[in-house]
Order: C-alpha cells, then sequence, then structure tokens
C-alpha cells in the first residue's frame, strides 16, 4: 500500500535538521515546507495549512510550546509531532498535554522519521474524518428537527385548525353526540401534535448546548413549576402532591428544562399511582449536592425493567395501573440532568411504590439578581 | 357606520388558510388571501389592509419573517398591524432549546401559534385593529 501523502511543515533553528528531514522525504511525494523560528513557522501554517507539523521545542525566539498552543488556537486538527533532544523527554510529555500528538527523540533514523510522518498523517485523516461526521451529525439532527416539525405539524395543524372551526361553526347544527365526536377529533390530533412535540424533544435537540445559557436557579422554581403542571391529573386521580423545597438547594442550570425533567418524573409518578395516592417531592442540599426525589406509592417498576428505564424508547410492561406512553419521557429527563452534570437513579419496589433521584452539582451561595422566580409566579 | 375590516391572509397552506379565513369570515371581516409572500407583497401595495395575519415558514425557510421585515421598511405598511400565526416558536425551542424567542427576532405586534383557537383569533385580530386606529387617531 502506497503511504500517504500531505502537507508537512518543518519547525526547526537547525538548519541541519531540516535539511537532513528533507533529504530523508526526497522523492516520497510528501509537499514540504521548512521554517527556522517559530514565528516564521506561525506564519506558513497560517498561509499554507499544514497537515503535519514537526516542531522543535527549544528555539530561540518563539518557543516550540507556544507554536504549539497557537496551532492548537488556530486549527486543533492540524497534527503536530515534536522533536526533542535526548535530555527533554519531560518537556515532551508537557507538549503533549498542550495537544502536540507524539515526540520524536533527537537523534532519530530515516525509518523512525518515515514510521512518525505515516502515523501523523493517519492520525490527521483520522481527526479530520470526525470533525466532518460530528459537523455531518449535528447537521443532520437539526434538518431532522426543522424538517419534520415543519412537514409534520404543519398538515396537523392544518387539520386541527379546520376541526376547531367546524366544531365551532356546527354548534347548534349538528347533534351533541357527533360534537362530541369532532372535539374527540381535535382532542387526538392534540395528543398526535404533543407526541411528534415529544419525539423531536428526545432526537433533535441537542441538550448539551444548554450549557451555554445556564444560570444560578432556586431548585424551588422548577419545583413549583413542575408540580403545578402535574395538578390537574394528580387532582383528577385525587393524588396529594407534597413539596419540601430547602432554601440551600442551589444550582447552576437552565430552569425550563429543569422543570422539563421534574415533570416528567411527577408526571409518571402521578400516572403510575392509584387513586388516593400519595407522591412526596423533595430538594435538599447535601454538602456539595443537590438531591431532588420524587417517591410515589404507586404500581412500582418490575426489577427487570429497572436498568432500562431511562433508555430512549424503553416502554417495560406497563403492568397495573399502565397507560400509553411513548417511552421517551425518561429518556429526556436523564440527558437533561447529564447536562446539568447529575445523574438519576430508581429505586423500586413492585406493588409498593418508586423513588426517583436526580442529582446535581450544588452552586454555593444565593442566586444573584433578579433569576430567582418568587414563590407564586410559576407557570 | 364603520365599515368592514379588512383582513390579508399570508400563508402557503391552504387548508390552514381555510381555517382562518372562515373564522374571519364568520366574524364579519373581509378576507383576502395570497399563497406565497410574493402576491402577499403585491396585495399589500395594492389596497390598504386593517390587518395582516402571516404565516412564517413559507417557501425554502422562513420567508415571512424577510416579509415581515420588508413591511417594517416601508414607510405606509408599517403602519398595519401584523399577527403572525406560525408554529415557528416551538421549532425555534427546537433549535435552541433553553432559550426564550427573541422579542426582537420578528418586528411584529402579536404573536400565536398555530393551530389558534378561532375565540383567541379573533380577540387578537380585534385588539390589534382597535390599537392602530388609536394610535392613528391620537397622530391625527
Amino acid at each position: 500500500m502506497k503511504d500517504a501523502v500531505g502537507r508537512i511543515l518543518l519547525i526547526d533553528d537547525e538548519e541541519v535538521v531540516l535539511d537532513s528531514c528533507l533529504a530523508i522525504l526526497e522523492g516520497a511525494g510528501q509537499d514540504l515546507a521548512t521554517a527556522t523560528s517559530g514565528s516564521a513557522g506561525m506564519e506558513q501554517v497560517r498561509a499554507w495549512a499544514p497537515d503535519l507539523v514537526f516542531v522543535d521545542l527549544k528555539m530561540p525566539g518563539m518557543s516550540g510550546m507556544e507554536v504549539l498552543e497557537e496551532i492548537r488556537a488556530l486549527d486543533p486538527t492540524i497534527v503536530c509531532i515534536v522533536f526533542t533532544g535526548f535530555a527533554t523527554i519531560s518537556t515532551a510529555v508537557e507538549a503533549m498535554q498542550r495537544g502536540a500528538y507524539d515526540f520524536l527523540p533527537k537523534p532519530f533514523t530515516p525509518d523512525e522519521f518515515r514510521g512518525m510522518i505515516r502515523r501523523g498523517l493517519d492520525r490527521r485523516r483520522l481527526v479530520v474524518e470526525a470533525a466532518t461526521l460530528r459537523r455531518e451529525r449535528e447537521a443532520l439532527r437539526e434538518n431532522f428537527a426543522a424538517i419534520t416539525s415543519h412537514e409534520l405539524r404543519s398538515p396537523l395543524g392544518a387539520i386541527q385548525q379546520n376541526l376547531f372551526v367546524l366544531t365551532t361553526e356546527l354548534r347548534g347544527v349538528i347533534s351533541d353526540d357527533q360534537q362530541r365526536r369532532l372535539e374527540r377529533m381535535g382532542s387526538r390530533i392534540k395528543d398526535l401534535l404533543e407526541l411528534v412535540n415529544r419525539w423531536l424533544r428526545g432526537f433533535a435537540v441537542d441538550f448539551s448546548s444548554l450549557r451555554e445559557g445556564f444560570h444560578p436557579v432556586a431548585m424551588a422554581a422548577p419545583v413549583e413549576k413542575s408540580v403545578e403542571s402535574a395538578q390537574p391529573e394528580a387532582v383528577r386521580k385525587d393524588i396529594d402532591i407534597t413539596t419540601e423545597v430547602d432554601p440551600a438547594a442551589l444550582v447552576l442550570g437552565d430552569e425550563g428544562t429543569l422543570a422539563e425533567a421534574l415533570l416528567n418524573v411527577i408526571g409518571n409518578a402521578v400516572k403510575y399511582s392509584r387513586e388516593g395516592g400519595r407522591v412526596r417531592v423533595a430538594a435538599v442540599r447535601e454538602g456539595e449536592k443537590v438531591v431532588v426525589s420524587v417517591a410515589d406509592t404507586g404500581v412500582g417498576i418490575p426489577q427487570a425493567d429497572l436498568p432500562h428505564i431511562f433508555d430512549d424508547f424503553y416502554r417495560g410492561k406497563a403492568g397495573e395501573g399502565g397507560t400509553g406512553g411513548a417511552g421517551i419521557g425518561l429518556g429526556i429527563t436523564r440527558r437533561i440532568v447529564e447536562a446539568h452534570g447529575g445523574t438519576i437513579a430508581a429505586a423500586s419496589e413492585p406493588g409498593r411504590g418508586s423513588t426517583f433521584t436526580i442529582t446535581l452539582p450544588a452552586l454555593a451561595g444565593p442566586p444573584a439578581g433578579p433569576e430567582q422566580v418568587p414563590k407564586g409566579e410559576a407557570g | 357606520m364603520t365599515e368592514r375590516k379588512k383582513v390579508l391572509i399570508i400563508d402557503d397552506d391552504p387548508d390552514f388558510v381555510e381555517g382562518i379565513k372562515s373564522i374571519l369570515d364568520s366574524a364579519d371581516y373581509e378576507t383576502e388571501v395570497a399563497y406565497n409572500p410574493k402576491d402577499g407583497w403585491a396585495a399589500l401595495k395594492e389596497g390598504k389592509h386593517d390587518l395582516l395575519c402571516l404565516d412564517i415558514m413559507m417557501g425554502r425557510g422562513a420567508e415571512g419573517v424577510m416579509l415581515a421585515r420588508k413591511i417594517r421598511k416601508d414607510a405606509v405598511l408599517r403602519e398595519m398591524p401584523v399577527l403572525i400565526i406560525t408554529s415557528i416558536r416551538e421549532q425555534i425551542a427546537f433549535l435552541f432549546p433553553g432559550q426564550a424567542v427573541h422579542p426582537g427576532f420578528v418586528p411584529v405586534d402579536e404573536l400565536v401559534e398555530k393551530p389558534v383557537e378561532p375565540e383567541l383569533l379573533l380577540q387578537k385580530a380585534g385588539a390589534l385593529i382597535a390599537a392602530a386606529e388609536a394610535r392613528q387617531h391620537g397622530a391625527e
């Protein structure tokens, strides 16, 4: 197999090193450039965009370490290998910590040099491929979200719109039973629209990008919001939801998605509880952590299902009192919690109830500024 | 005697337009329809409208946004209230989770989500037209 070829830049203040490197590579078909100082080398990097850079660590003026840092800041996909003298293995290790891919101790044999070039160019190919795949994946995700939401939601929205109109216009014209069926159709379409939204949320959203917008959140706010949203169903089933929130339970996060994560868990607790049951939501500060627990007295989760409940699309056996669901909620919850640097776990005793525990890194001190949501403003 | 208020609907989904139009017709608005931003712009230039109901996701993307911006730059049309009827708020939430939709994202007066309840549509339309008239009387 033919060796990979690419653009290789050699930076070394000793011209004899550069000359011998060029001599070794003569006729190998590599595209080569040299520089005798760090700053001249950086000029080449900017103008010429090499695949692979060999750089000497000890040079007058701009050092090899500085060259490494600048290259990493400029384009982290450029693969850097350092030349290093016999006595500087420890600095070579430091160089690798600063982004160098490998090091080649001087003096080296032609075969060692050629081998390193092969490795370096292979590495470059992999790094570039990985970056391309990452970009493609992101584009796919975003396109999927945009296309699906438009192509699926638009027709559903149009149907729903006309159902609204018909329901209004035909009031009194059609029988009560017909009216009821129209309303039922509207409610099914609404469920379908919500399902599409949840799917999109499950697949298409990169929750890690939330981090950029993190601010201090007192857990009281998302707890209150999520409990409020779960309340109608709880009232219908005569389930008592109690909350207990430690004022010191502060985290750095995104209030909206934290409320969404909690609602998925609290909603499940209500859904899988028998009529007249009880759901306890608590948020406490435990040292460096904030622990939010949601405990119910419901049907519980079979031991066999427990390890899988946070997987996407896992629905379990539903068991007693189970109602329909898409198996998405807890997967989303897990991803939201993980984006906050936290973990989620569940314990359950079938027939007696389940407890979900979300552990998040605590934020020291009270939240600053207007972010704190006053009680009663949620929703 | 009050004249019937004239509402222009610009949306590329004929079924959706029919739904909206039917609500407005039943409330005695005079409705006109355009199924793409180009025809919509032509209709706007041709006659005076008391309200524009505008969809965002048309054509190859958010062409409704472009149209809304164009309207806001027009010395005459900028006085007309614009009601955005769209599902884009949710789409934006998907693409940029956790971020509030920037209030200046589209320079419009109101935004309602598709599908819109008839009462809500009529309430928003009525309020926007009344506010625009009040502004006009104030300026006179």
